[in-house]
């Protein structure tokens, strides 16, 4: 068993602790960060208002162009405070715009890889199928961008990634988790407000984390890596993630493997979520088993 | 010469002590030695209860008889009825359906928060009839005087074969109400998570307890004094800040206890850092009269504390309190000892500060956490947020608040009230008239369920300042000092500037600026820890975080 150094862990600067804007800013080199489409721009969703909601001038979404140990990058952060980082018609746009610029200056000559930053419970619902639409055009971007450079997407936690963006997150070409960070498609209260609290509890804090967590994600190769909740970490693995550059075949390409990992689970008798590391890694599909 | 009564017939003394012994051979057919067979637990109850009889409940702030509490509510209302039931807490569904079925009829009780809107109801539809609401240290009081137990039911987590218990760290009130009945001949019932050899110490002795049975499953027990630090906003720090030099500082507290909730966490995760920075340490906050805080770790791993009583324990914080015997009372077997009814004797005598949160203020101070369609009680809040004037020591704190006239002068305890001008949704909690008030009549209360009186409050706290209500010598001066601290509330908005700088002067009122607190370093940076984790970090690992808490 490691001992856990305690002190270190006191010592450390919290990347959770930040917002969305300090997030972005925290990853980006010192002094190179210029955030486009700040909220000075007031660029609003216009639907907020109409239903009773106080909306904000970035609309939630935090674009920062920068450099990233050196070499030009892109950062979007998706604000958790704001609407449970719901993903909106401007908040969408704004994401999607920045991926299909980075494409842009990629081919013009300027290599732009992009990270996303990803508290978000998925499409917001007051902007129901326009918020639908924009993020399906952040997929969309994401696929036009990462045939040339890497996206990074983070999920640092406390939020987590649920509902449409969690298949944006599914597209990325790594994925960074810290062990507080969850990912997936349906949120714990959806699950249980569906399928009843029998299905799943979702008060269950440990059944949640040994689904959703970092650890299990990571550990079952639906994430990639999994970091300290530190700022200093999270940088050192979004520049290593960056640098080891375009993967032979990108994860949400790889269906034999994904595909052997469905039928390897009996829906009627699944694993344990301790278990399922293991399950999978016999089936062929890769994680790194932790 | 006045007649004497002189009595012509021979009184029989020991009655109770014969319906005791009735009592218990009744049950012998459930019964092997003193231990009951759980599958027959009810009708155990049955056999020793009688119609009528006043029945103790163990139901503390956070354990629960639950086990007695089921098979209690269990009971055939033909054999078992119109029990008059004593519940510091009602907590648990089961206790509202003895007064559902008839089982019960009267009931005694302190606080009734998870149950509060049922219990409305109930008194509404006339199913239960209210002996009083009390206060915690009231109830146990009267199992002393007239409100003495039949039978107690109570839990423990373990009993040897002598009927000795070990009470695990929530020794609570176990010990206070199996006193009451095992002396009165009153017959105690335990329920035990476990049967053993030996136990690793003896919290209440063999001979006050009659019958012990194994609880299928272990008693219930709720975390209520952990908060998460992530929940902690800069409101919250800043009033902190501002508590920290406007009394604590100030006034040299070096005793005190906080009550539940976000503002006095923020406090305690404070001072290691601010209070740190202001040199503080050693000088203020060295005595507790408190609960298990996991927010405390910090303050205790950083040399801040010198000693805390509790009045239960926490769980999650078993291990770290085990390892931390010079700060926490801990019993041969390294386990925290805490008794709830002597921790409120300290809160009240042995203080100089108590400081909680409230839901609502008067203009007059007088404050409440009763919400309309709510019957809460009161729990121990009164009890603590009161100036005893039993108090004849001195101590710096008490003496700085100097009263009376020559030669009669007294010092008084500081009850410091801490709230943001506005509760979350935009409600003021500052207001005109208290819920309270409403909640009262509707119940048919004699007086209005007031948790702390207005002249009992010497500061109260928000984001805008402190008001040192002790210092006032009028009831208009108490009410203006109130609403100079009230922000835009209605109560705020009736007073202007000029009134408040002159209530400034004469020391009434410190707004920040006053009390030297920069209002912009009021950010989560200055928590000591801003997480579960931190705090699990900072016990070095000691500390283990119930599990709706972890977020990894």
């Amino acid at each position: 068993m490691t001992r856990t150094d305690w002190q270190a862990m006191l010592r450390r600067t919290s990347f959770i602790e930040l917002n969305a804007r300090q997030r972005a800013r925290a990853l980006l080199d010192d002094g190179s960060a210029r955030e486009l489409c700040g909220p000075f721009d007031r660029i609003e969703s216009p639907w907020l208002e109409p239903q009773g909601v106080v909306p904000q001038s970035d609309d939630g979404v935090v674009v920062m162009k920068g450099a990233l140990d050196g070499d030009p990058a892109v950062v979007v952060a998706v604000e958790q405070a704001f609407q449970g980082g719901g993903i909106g018609e401007v908040s969408g746009v704004k994401m999607a715009t920045a991926l299909s610029l980075a494409a842009r200056d990629t081919r013009a000559g300027t290599p732009t890889p992009a990270v996303l930053l990803l508290e978000t419970g998925g499409v917001r619902l007051q902007e129901a199928n326009l918020g639908l639409a924009a993020v399906a055009e952040v997929c969309s971007a994401i696929l036009e961008l990462r045939a040339l450079q890497p996206v990074v997407g983070v999920i640092a936690g406390s939020l987590g990634c649920y509902g449409g963006m969690s298949i944006a997150a599914a597209l990325c070409t790594r994925l960074i988790m810290t062990e507080e960070a969850r990912l997936g498609l349906n949120g714990p209260e959806v699950i249980e407000s569906e399928a009843g609290i029998e299905e799943f509890d979702a008060s269950d804090h440990p059944l949640i984390w040994s689904l959703d967590g970092g650890r299990q994600r990571v550990g079952t190769g639906l994430a990639d890596t999994l970091v300290l909740d530190d700022v200093t970490a999270l940088r050192t693995a979004v520049i290593d993630a960056v640098r080891a550059g375009m993967p032979a075949e990108q994860r949400s390409r790889r269906i034999k493997e994904l595909r052997a990992a469905l039928e390897a689970v009996d829906p009627a008798r699944p694993p344990e979520p301790a278990a399922l590391a293991d399950v999978w890694a016999r089936a062929g599909a890769k994680g790194d088993g932790r | 010469m006045a007649a004497t009564h002189v009595p012509t017939t021979t009184r029989d003394w020991t009655r109770r002590r014969a319906a005791k012994r009735e009592r218990l051979a009744a049950v012998q057919p459930f019964v092997s030695g003193r231990l009951v067979d759980a599958d027959h637990m009810r009708d155990a109850l049955q056999a020793l209860l009688r119609p009528g009889d006043r029945v103790a409940l163990e139901g503390d702030n956070q354990k629960q008889a639950d086990f007695l509490a089921e098979a209690l509510a269990g009971c055939d209302p033909d054999a078992v009825h119109d029990l008059h039931l004593l519940i510091s807490s009602i907590s648990l569904r089961d206790h509202l359906d003895l007064f559902e079925r008839g089982v019960a009829r009267r009931l005694d009780f302190a606080y009734a928060g998870p149950q509060s809107v049922r219990m409305a109801q109930l008194l509404a539809d006339g199913k239960v009839e209210v002996g009083a609401i009390h206060t915690y240290v009231e109830l146990y009081a009267r199992m002393f005087v007239d409100l003495i137990p039949d039978v107690a039911l109570l839990c423990a987590e373990q009993a040897d074969r002598d009927g000795n218990l070990y009470t695990g760290p929530s020794t609570e009130d176990t010990p206070t109400i199996a006193e009451a009945t095992a002396f009165s001949d009153g017959v105690t019932v335990v329920q035990v998570n476990e049967l053993v050899d030996e136990l690793p110490r003896v919290d209440i002795p063999g001979d006050w307890v009659d019958l012990v049975v194994r609880s299928p499953r272990p008693f219930a027990l709720e975390p209520l004094f952990t908060r998460d630090p992530r929940h902690i906003g800069q409101v919250e720090i800043l009033m902190a800040m501002i508590a920290l030099r406007g009394i604590y500082e100030r006034h040299q507290v070096t005793s005190l206890n906080h009550g539940i909730g976000y503002d006095t966490a923020a406090i305690e995760l404070l001072l290691p850092t601010y209070g740190e920075e202001l040199g503080l340490r050693g000088k203020i906050c060295r005595h507790w009269a408190l609960n298990p805080h996991p927010t405390l770790i910090p303050a205790i791993e950083s040399g801040w504390v010198e000693s805390v009583h509790c009045f239960g324990g926490e769980p999650g914080t078993e291990r770290y309190v085990a390892a931390r015997p010079d700060v926490f009372f801990t019993g041969r077997d390294g386990t925290l000892r805490s008794n709830r009814v002597l921790c409120q004797l300290a809160g009240q005598y042995a203080v100089d500060l108590f400081i909680g949160s409230s839901l609502q203020i008067d203009a007059a101070a007088n404050s409440s956490t009763v919400t309309e369609g709510r019957l809460t009680g009161f729990g121990g809040a009164p009890n603590m947020g009161h100036d005893p004037h039993g108090r004849r020591h001195p101590s710096p704190a008490w003496l700085g608040l100097l009263t009376g006239e020559a030669p009669a002068l007294r010092g008084r305890k500081l009850v410091a009230q801490i709230t943001q001008t506005f509760r979350t949704g935009g409600t003021p909690a500052f207001v005109e008239t208290l819920d309270a008030i409403t909640v009262g009549k509707d119940a048919e209360m004699p007086i209005p369920p007031i948790m702390i009186y207005g002249d009992d409050v010497s500061h109260v706290v928000t984001e805008e300042g402190v008001a040192y209500l002790y210092r006032a010598t009028s009831l208009a001066e108490r009410r203006e000092a109130v609403a100079a601290i009230a922000g835009a509330t209605p109560i705020g908005r009736g007073i202007d500037e000029r009134r408040v700088d002159a209530l400034r002067r004469d020391g009434l009122v410190a707004l920040p600026e006053d009390l030297k607190v920069d209002v912009r370093r009021a950010s989560r940076s200055l928590l000591a820890a801003r997480s579960v984790e931190d705090l699990v970090a900072w016990s070095g690992g000691l500390y283990d975080p119930p599990a709706r808490f972890r977020t990894w």
